[in-house]
């Protein structure tokens, strides 16, 4: 038989001691679990119906992704601690655990890794943010003025002809910016499917953009709360086919007469 | 020990029946209004085919309608404006809803004057027996206008009609004009569900944007309509 | 010398309590009452007449408790040149008085502390209260529990009720009891400071739940503008409450700060000060310029309901953008102060429970200024979706994720303690591994949310609601529940019967993590925030949530009764049931009136756990079979 010495505190003693290793295999095991976890919440934010969608749901699903090695880490090491650290019983333990005040190497490790961790979400939040910014050809831009009032969302469409209605309609594929206010409190524009949002205020005017890619019926929200029936302040977006909307813009501007 | 179990036990007990109470005190001041039933009026025939018709009559007042007995159920704010005699409605389902509006209200200029227009009616609105489309929108009393509870998500009912205000000068001191605007709309509802309605005509006087008091509260300027 | 010691005081001071307070509260409150109804003008023109009725009265009202109560015998002595004596300063303290102290000014930080433990457990149930009339409404996706208007208001009022119990329920039971036991002093610095912060939320509570009875409030706790401009006369309970509520942080504030920075034992250094004083510290102290802004905003939103003035009136000048700056720069901050005191007082119990040091003191304590530092920074990440600055997004969604940051170095020290500790599963330790898996959920969906692309998908839904949820009640007041077990022995001289305490906290939590994943679910299905009927694609998720409420509510009840039960009834405990090597476990029970007849010397930091084995042993070599 023969033997081997070993530097304690090395790093390869390290990842032999017994505990280390059983946190290891726990810390696999959840950060997998998570990992399988992360497309459910995009999943459960149903079909993506805009461009601006579909990178609120890649994000969510790549943050979870970078969050679960972390994550993996406190509840192994948690876990590991309430079985393979435990002091039997219920009075106080008649021994000490380890008198480690710090380990300087593993609190740079960390720093550095929060870092490297914090930095990629920025760069991946700053590189979806401008991507909503990028340009398509302005003049292909429909324009649409939203109107938030206590308790109804009207639309002015004063670019493709000049006529209000109650529920939206929009082409499919084609960009259109928003000129969003309100004439009494804050009121929040939400279409829910197209993942696009943002506050209708008194005598401001905000704007958002967004890009149908699905044809369908989809749901608007008010996300502020703005009094009573604020919970019934609620209609429909309409995304049709280019042609179906040319129809639609034409029996609207007949009507308005 | 029994001490302990029972005064514990009290304590439970105690806690359990403080939110108890305070369940039942918020229940009893939320009491609804009985519903408002619609008045059966034979079938009619309507753009989607031959139909069950009902009608509603109600009435907007420039205070809260109580001396006039039509709508008791206000008496804790003597000087707000109220739509009478009640603000929940029923309708039965698949029918043609025929509403008539007594408004006994002057009015001014609308916040928006997207709700100066008549929308969803079927067939047109008449306003004092005539046919009318929209009002000037520095002359609006009140609006009637609904749309489906989100509980009600496949429906996309809305509609919304604007009342033409009293003259001011045909306001009298003391009680009620004799020469109130009655104004009178049809449309069809669907299957069974929920409908809120409210007045978008900045009527609450005294608050901000004048949507407050009366306006924010529910059995004055705003109310359900359930087609059962 | 028989004549001066027996001398009975003719002051009205001795006869000052709280029954007075309320009396002459009351009697000022109705004549101003009187007076304001008599002779403000009212009528057509004069549409602020009933704001401004509603805001004298309770101005005076909590002038008059103030008066009542004795909050302003000293400084009206010291103006008189009559200076309070060293009895009256001993009868303030509550000297040799019995109960009878708890319910007066009394100024012993000991006192002081009881009284907001109460204070915080009423105001938990009052919000929990309201908690489980929303989620009953919310069972159903068109139900008729509560009308529309009513909900909004309960909402709102959880919501404030909440916000100040859980400010305070860390710092103000044992930020006062404890802390100065703990730095090794007799008091804090400014004892009747002290009485007089708890006092005043005493005196605001009231005023606070008057608003249902005055028609209730519209918004949310959030009271945005201008809504809150248009809201019913309980929005002025809202206004004159926060107002209240700001001086007593204020005051609480300077105390905490003072007494730390100034009061600690000798020998006691910084390195050797546990780390509970530098979170309270920090919450407080970041608290000093945040709840101005929130003051400020108040008064504002009362000028615009009761004077007609035009901050947040974007039709005359103002803007609810105001509004919004204001108070985040405030809300943020705030979740900091609700949120370090309880993360402390979890690593002063980790240790213990560990019978291990603290892992990196210094990680800790940079982690706290970092946080604390950084919390003055993220303030827009709240205003995304306002529109008011679309620019400021990047930056904001920069300092924001940078936070994760020292937010991490307090998860490293707590496993990084844990690490080859020898764990003592009690009561207090369970709450510190409960409050990592909540704060990890809710940390993680916080850095969701502070994405500017996808927080326009998530703001204003449920899952904003499920998000801070899980940090302020899944770690805030969780945490304060493990501080609340841990110091028992301290603040009652009884133990936490155990057997009835621990079940009642696993129910709490199960039903915790019922009831806000139902809501995260919902959240991302598009249920909005705020809303009293819902569509029906929300059913199954909200029935979840609201059976996950009524757990808690069950749980929340038995942990109620056993806390009472044990108050009473409990095991006598000794002077340090745990252990623990901090200094208020080295006083005895009950805790002598100056806590120490000796001013302690400290030596060494409270952390000196640990027993070698031969991972410790550093540069060592072992020899291992191959």
């Amino acid at each position: 038989m023969s033997t081997k010495e070993r530097k304690l505190g090395s790093v390869g003693e390290f990842i032999r001691r017994p505990y280390v290793r059983h946190i290891f295999i726990i810390w696999i095991f959840v950060t997998i679990a998570i990992g399988l976890f992360a497309p459910v919440q995009s999943s459960l934010m149903g079909n993506s119906a805009s461009l601006e969608m579909d990178v609120v749901k890649e994000t969510m699903t790549i943050f979870t992704f970078w969050s679960a090695p972390v994550a993996g880490l406190v509840i192994s090491v948690a876990l590991y601690s309430l079985f393979g650290w435990r002091s039997q019983g219920e009075t106080a333990p008649t021994e000490d655990g380890s008198p480690m005040r710090s380990n300087s190497k593993v609190v740079v490790g960390w720093l550095v890794g929060s870092s490297i961790l914090c930095v990629m979400l920025l760069v991946w939040g700053l590189a979806a943010m401008s991507e909503s910014h990028n340009g398509s050809d302005p003049a292909k831009i429909h324009t649409v003025n939203v109107v938030g009032n206590q308790w109804v969302w009207n639309f002015d469409y004063k670019d493709d002809g000049n006529f209000s209605t109650p529920v939206l309609y929009l082409p499919i594929d084609e960009p259109v910016m928003f000129n969003i206010s309100s004439v009494d409190v804050i009121h929040s524009f939400w279409i829910v499917e197209m993942g696009v949002k943002m506050d209708a205020n008194p005598h401001e005017t905000t704007h958002m953009r967004v890009t149908p890619t699905e044809l369908g019926i989809f749901n608007i929200r008010c996300a502020e709360l703005c009094g009573l029936n604020h919970s019934a302040m609620f209609t429909k977006v309409h995304v049709v086919s280019k042609s179906d909307y040319k129809v639609w813009v034409d029996s609207m501007k007949g009507s308005a007469q | 020990m029994v001490k302990r179990i029972l005064s514990s036990v009290a304590v439970f007990a105690a806690a359990l029946a403080f939110v108890g109470l305070v369940a039942s005190y918020a229940m009893s001041k939320s009491k609804e209004p009985a519903p408002f039933s619609a008045t059966s009026a034979g079938t009619v025939a309507t753009s989607q085919g031959q139909m069950k018709h009902v009608t509603l009559a109600l009435n907007t007042y420039p205070d809260s309608g109580v001396p006039a007995n039509f709508n008791s159920d206000h008496t804790d704010h003597a000087d707000w404006v109220s739509y009478g005699p009640s603000t929940r409605l029923e309708v039965p389902a698949h029918s043609l809803v025929t509403i008539t509006i007594t408004n006994y209200d002057s009015g001014e200029v609308l916040n928006n004057s997207f709700f100066k227009d008549v929308i969803g009616v079927e067939g047109t609105a008449t306003l004092n027996g005539k046919p009318f489309t929209s009002v000037p929108p520095d002359h609006v009393g009140h609006t009637f206008t609904l749309r489906p509870a989100p509980i009600n998500h496949n429906s996309e009912l809305f509609v919304s009609v604007p009342l033409l205000a009293v003259a001011e000068d045909a306001i009298p001191a003391e009680g009620y004009t004799d020469t109130p605007n009655v104004i009178t709309f049809s449309f069809i509802v669907g299957e069974a569900g929920e409908y809120i309605w409210n007045c978008e005509y900045p009527c609450g006087d005294g608050s901000y944007a004048k949507f407050g008091n009366a306006m924010s509260a529910e059995r004055w300027m705003s109310g359900t309509l359930s087609v059962v | 010398m028989s004549n001066e010691t027996h001398k009975k005081s003719k002051g009205i001071m001795r006869k000052l309590n709280a029954g007075t307070g309320v009396a002459f509260g009351l009697l000022l409150g109705f004549t101003v009452n009187y007076l304001a109804r008599k002779y403000l003008a009212q009528g057509d023109d004069f549409p602020f007449y009933g704001d401004q009725v509603i805001i004298s009265t309770m101005l005076a009202w909590a002038l008059g408790f103030m008066i009542g109560v004795g909050a302003f015998v000293g400084p009206y002595r010291w103006l008189m040149n009559r200076d309070l004596s060293y009895e009256d300063q001993m009868w303030l303290a509550g000297k040799d008085a019995g109960t009878a102290r708890y319910f007066r000014f009394t100024t012993d930080h000991k006192v002081v502390g009881i009284q907001y433990l109460v204070m915080t457990m009423v105001l938990l149930g009052v919000g929990g209260t309201l908690a489980m009339m929303i989620r009953t409404q919310l069972s159903m996706p068109n139900n008729h529990f509560i009308n529309h208007s009513m909900y909004n208001s309960f909402v709102g009022l959880h919501g404030i009720i909440m916000i100040i119990a859980t400010i305070i329920m860390v710092t103000g039971p044992f930020g006062n009891f404890i802390l100065p036991i703990m730095i090794g002093a007799r008091d804090m610095a400014f004892p009747r400071l002290n009485a007089l912060s708890f006092w005043l939320i005493f005196a605001a509570v009231p005023i606070l739940l008057a608003a249902p009875f005055l028609g209730g409030i519209s918004t949310g706790w959030t009271a945005y503008a201008p809504l809150s401009t248009q809201a019913p006369a309980g929005m002025d309970a809202y206004i004159i409450t926060i107002i209240i509520f700001a001086v007593s942080s204020a005051v609480a504030g300077a105390n905490i700060t003072t007494t730390a920075v100034t009061m600690r034992a000798r020998g006691m250094t910084w390195d050797r000060t546990p780390i509970f004083v530098y979170g309270a510290v920090a919450s407080v102290g970041v608290a000093i310029p945040a709840f101005p802004m929130f003051m400020a905003s108040q008064i504002f939103s009362g000028l615009d309901r009761a004077m007609g003035a035009s901050f947040y009136d974007a039709t005359n000048g103002g803007s609810g953008w105001l509004y919004a700056n204001l108070f985040w720069l405030m809300g943020h901050p705030e979740v900091y102060v609700i949120l370090l005191p309880a993360l402390v007082a979890l690593l002063e119990i980790v240790p213990v429970f560990s019978r291990s040091p603290l892992f990196s003191f210094n990680a800790a304590v940079a982690g706290i200024v970092g946080i604390t530092g950084l919390s003055v920074l993220v303030w827009a990440h709240h205003m995304y979706a306002s529109g008011w600055a679309p620019n400021l997004n990047a930056p904001f969604m920069l300092t924001t994720e940078i936070i994760s940051i020292p937010t991490g170095l307090l998860f490293l020290v707590f496993i990084g303690t844990i690490w080859r500790g020898n764990i003592w599963v009690r009561l207090p330790m369970i709450a510190v591994y409960a409050v990592l898996w909540n704060f990890l959920i809710g940390g993680i969906t916080g850095i969701y949310l502070s994405d500017v692309p996808a927080d326009m998908a998530l703001h204003g839904s449920m899952y904003v609601t499920a998000h801070f949820h899980y940090t302020l009640m899944g770690a805030g007041l969780t945490g304060m529940i493990g501080a609340t077990a841990y110091w028992f022995p301290k603040l009652t001289g009884r133990m936490l019967n155990e057997k009835f305490a621990t079940p009642a906290f696993l129910i709490m939590q199960l039903g915790f993590q019922v009831t806000f994943f139902g809501m995260f679910l919902v959240g991302l299905e598009g249920q909005p925030r705020r809303v009293a009927m819902y569509d029906i694609l929300f059913a199954n998720g909200n029935k979840i949530s609201t059976m996950g409420a009524y757990t808690i509510f069950f749980g929340a009840l038995i942990m109620l009764v056993t806390i009472i039960d044990s108050w009473r009834n409990g095991d006598v405990a000794p002077a340090n049931p745990w252990g623990s090597q901090t200094l208020e476990w080295k006083v005895p029970n009950p805790i002598p009136l100056e806590n120490f007849l000796v001013p302690p010397v400290v030596t060494g930091d409270p952390y000196q756990f640990g027993k070698p084995d031969i991972y410790d042993l550093g540069a060592d070599k072992e020899k291992v079979e191959v």
